[in-house]
């Protein structure tokens, strides 16, 4: 059967367009005004997110200008045809790590925040599991079908996030503010780095691209969909600072969650609403768990094409979960969320740019 | 064994005797094919055999029709009355043969609107069964199959499950012919086409494809026949049998097409560019592609001002949610994260909640299975009597609960307005599909509070944006986004600003208003 044009295994560019912020809104927005406050002064940190947001808007140029080169192709594919196929197999299979790694990070963070806030008794592998089960269900799906869950998802977040902001707009203290640009270069340039960290995830469309029907349009899409993230993190940061202060924002674990604690909802209907707004930021978690454990789904694919879709779901899911419960504490946490930091920068920024200037330099096109 | 085999034998030739006795062909003897007939159906004393005379000296015939599904009075009028009295020059031309009279019998002298010529024993037993007259004429193996059908129907009447306060009043009726009729009354473009075939092999049932050509999507259109080819049911009592034979997944607890029993509705389902499928005895119209929007809509939003429509959409959409979600956000604010709830609110619910035996998740099963059975008994009971219990059963078994110190009155709030909420749903269907969600939605609160609720919601969402419609998404105009279609989704925008045709049907002819046309 002929079926209808949007009803196939292909997204346009509006779904590649939802993705990136879908991926990128997730665990960093929670800690990101006390990783910026650490190495800043005052409300400086704007800039470090803007200088950051910019760079993360290149490489995203970068990744789809590669990506688009090659329609239809498989990321495995033409790095074959770009750097041998031993290479292009090593490098796929790092990349499909990185991303698996990724979601365990995801899950393990869903599950930790939620013993903090919700169950302080119920064990934390419990909390996972049933986190896990629930992404793997929407993995199993069809492809497309996760792109229509963050044409859902992300709506609902960016709303709640926006009602947020609004309510803390009353509680701003200008002073917080003020003096500005007190910071040195080496602050800014540490609080650079930090939010590119928490950008992280663009990577994903240099598997996606390949699903599009029109490739070409990629890059402006994916160009769109980061600065969305980029806007609301300067938004959110300079809200967080306003409300907390600079010093307060550095010492609390997850100043956003915070800043839904002190907004209060007219009529008082609910207390805590750090509650609220956590349980709602699941789904934000959620979007970018999906994502990550597909692309490794998909890397494998590439690789190893006669195995089926479902088996490699399957035999992922639990190395997910056992990475994702390997963390002892805290300390363990953030060792491994750095860890991925160091992988994003390979996966998302070396990488690409070099096969894109392998690309250009050796002129190897994909056919239409 | 050996003992066994006579008998089986024998069986046989029963069996065979029975198959031998009368043949399955025309024979040109009148009296050879009634005697068949009468033998292939078993003699069943409501079929009447009328053997007469044409004209004067004519040659002789007979006519067989079922009593009680024919109208007698065509048959008197149009054909007996001119067989027998208006012929007169049959005889003048006696040299001709039987079949070229056959055929000047239905061209001259039967005044019915319409007759068919039939040379098969099959046809001829099928005719007579779904109410038609045949005619037998002395000397020929061929018939005529007269159209008499004519049975007893209920009359059109206000449609009982989907009620509105503005809107047209009449609704479907069991019989097939009266449907498509207050349909074409409502589509008069030459280019709606009801495409008929039977369904069942034993009942024989007449199922109707109704579309308007030229805006309907081909590939729907196809598919939806092919679903249909694929039934091989004895019998296909309602739409209901219909409808989960070509569904996309019967796993799912969504209803994948709609039903309906106004005629409205389907005409406006039609003009947008959906398929509707009409079965005969029932009043029940299938119409297809569904989505979860459409699910929310009401004819009346429509035919009342877009302000109100929008409001009444808006509601229904928070109905649902309450429906679904607040059995399980107070379980999960109860037994979880009372913290949650303002102090005041808190300090009043635990002192109703004080002296309790159960838990919260207890007393929300009690109350909503209580409920679920008031509803369920108040359909089944006669129409005054239901009424009765809904309130008696409602307040005395709510108030005594509580009185007797089994549930807490805020439960007893909650569950009367979850039902309120899952009554205002325009879909029966669909409501049925909310009141189970609401379910599964309780045990995941009472498992895992309000992170069981959002995983739910998100396990949810999952299912529908991988259910599919006759291949088209169940998520759709959300998601696959279609943001032209959103005016008519949550919102209702005044009717001359939606001058497309949803886009997510993709329809061949997308104008519904022509805007040059307008001004």
């Amino acid at each position: 059967m002929k079926s209808f044009e949007y009803a196939d295994e292909e997204i346009g560019q509006n779904e590649i367009g939802y993705v990136i912020p879908s991926v990128v809104i997730g665990a960093g927005i929670l800690s990101l005004p006390r990783v910026l406050s650490e190495d800043t002064v005052n409300a400086d940190g704007w800039l470090a997110i803007l200088v950051g947001g910019i760079i993360a808007v290149f490489f995203t140029w970068v990744v789809t200008k590669l990506a688009s080169r090659f329609p239809k192709k498989s990321f495995f594919d033409y790095c074959s045809l770009l750097i041998s196929k031993p290479l292009a197999f090593i490098l796929t299979a790092y990349m499909a790590m990185y991303f698996m790694l990724f979601a365990s990070y995801e899950i393990r963070f869903v599950a930790t925040l939620s013993q903090q806030y919700l169950f302080a008794s119920t064990p934390k592998e419990v909390l996972a599991f049933v986190f896990l089960l629930v992404v793997t269900y929407a993995v199993a799906g069809s492809r497309v079908a996760l792109f229509r869950l963050h044409q859902l998802f992300l709506p609902i977040i960016i709303g709640i996030l926006f009602i947020v902001l609004l309510m803390a707009v009353p509680l701003i203290d200008m002073n917080h503010f003020f003096p500005l640009f007190k910071t040195s270069g080496t602050g800014y340039l540490k609080g650079t780095k930090s939010t590119l960290l928490s950008f992280m995830g663009w990577g994903a469309l240099l598997f996606y691209t390949s699903l599009m029907n029109k490739p070409k349009k990629a890059t402006k899409a994916g160009m769109i969909g980061m600065c969305v993230p980029i806007i609301l993190y300067i938004l959110l940061y300079v809200a967080a600072i306003g409300v907390l202060s600079n010093v307060v924002a550095a010492n609390l674990t997850y100043p956003t969650n915070e800043l839904a604690k002190v907004i209060e909802v007219p009529g008082g209907f609910f207390e805590r609403m750090e509650i609220v707004f956590f349980t709602i930021w699941v789904m934000a978690l959620f979007t970018s768990s999906i994502v990550f454990f597909d692309v490794s789904v998909v890397a494998l694919n590439s690789l190893f094409k006669k195995v089926k879709k479902i088996t490699l779901i399957l035999v992922l899911a639990p190395v997910i979960f056992l990475v994702g419960m390997m963390p002892q504490d805290r300390l363990h946490l953030s060792k491994f969320s750095e860890i991925l930091g160091y992988g994003g920068i390979t996966v998302s920024i070396v990488i690409p740019t070099i096969l894109l200037i392998v690309a250009k330099m050796r002129g190897v096109k994909g056919h239409e | 064994m050996f003992f066994k085999s006579p008998k089986k034998n024998k069986r046989k030739e029963q069996d065979h005797s029975k198959q031998e006795d009368f043949s399955t062909e025309l024979s040109t003897s009148l009296e050879q094919n009634i005697v068949n007939i009468k033998k292939m159906l078993d003699q069943p004393s409501d079929l009447i055999t009328r053997p007469f005379i044409v004209g004067e000296t004519g040659p002789a015939c007979a006519i067989i029709y079922i009593d009680g599904l024919t109208d007698t009075k065509v048959i008197n009028d149009s054909i007996m009355k001119n067989l027998q009295i208006g012929v007169d020059e049959i005889e003048s031309r006696s040299e001709e043969t039987e079949t070229a009279l056959l055929d000047r019998l239905s061209h001259h002298f039967i005044s019915s609107g319409s007759v068919k010529k039939v040379t098969t024993m099959d046809e001829a037993s099928l005719a007579i069964l779904s109410g038609d007259t045949a005619l037998f004429v002395e000397g020929t193996d061929q018939l005529l199959v007269i159209d008499t059908k004519g049975w007893k129907s209920r009359s059109i009447e206000q449609p009982t499950t989907e009620g509105t306060i503005r809107g047209p009043r009449d609704a479907f009726t069991e019989s097939i012919r009266t449907n498509t009729m207050l349909i074409r009354r409502r589509i008069r473009d030459a280019n709606l086409r009801f495409k008929s075939q039977q369904i069942g092999r034993r009942s024989k049932t007449r199922l109707t494809v109704a579309y308007i050509d030229g805006i309907v999507h081909n590939d729907l259109l196809q598919e939806v026949n092919k679903r249909l080819e694929s039934i091989d049911l004895d019998d296909a009592p309602e739409s209901g049998y219909i409808e989960q034979w070509i569904e996309d997944s019967f796993l799912s607890p969504f209803p994948q097409m709609h039903n309906t029993e106004r005629p409205d509705k389907v005409a406006t389902a039609l003009t947008e560019g959906k398929i509707a499928i009409l079965l005969d005895g029932t009043p029940f119209v299938l119409i297809a592609p569904a989505t979860f929007g459409a699910m929310m809509h009401s004819p009346e939003d429509y035919y009342e001002r877009w302000m109100i429509g929008t409001l009444l959409r808006i509601l229904r959409y928070f109905a649902a949610f309450l429906a679904v979600f607040l059995p399980a956000l107070y379980i999960a604010l109860v037994s979880y994260h009372p913290g949650l709830i303002p102090s005041k609110l808190a300090f009043s619910i635990a002192a109703t909640r004080e002296g309790l035996p159960f838990p919260a998740v207890i007393e929300a099963f009690l109350m909503e299975i209580t409920m679920e059975l008031l509803r369920e008994a108040g359909i089944r009971l006669p129409k005054p009597i239901g009424q009765t219990i809904g309130i008696v059963g409602g307040l005395v078994i709510g108030e005594a609960a509580v009185s007797a110190g089994i549930v807490s009155p805020v439960m007893v709030i909650i569950v009367a307005v979850t039902a309120i909420a899952s009554f205002s749903l325009p879909s029966y269907s669909f409501a049925i599909s909310i009141r189970m969600l609401r379910f599964s939605f309780m045990l995941a609160a009472a498992f895992l509070g309000l992170y069981g609720i959002i995983l739910a919601y998100i396990m949810v969402n999952i299912h529908i944006v991988n259910l599919k419609s006759f291949g088209i998404p169940y998520s759709t105009p959300f998601a696959p986004a279609f943001k032209s279609d959103w005016k008519d989704l949550v919102l209702r925008v005044p009717i001359p600003m939606m001058n497309r045709r949803p886009k997510f049907l993709q329809p061949e002819d997308e104008k519904r208003i022509d805007k040059e046309d307008q001004s």
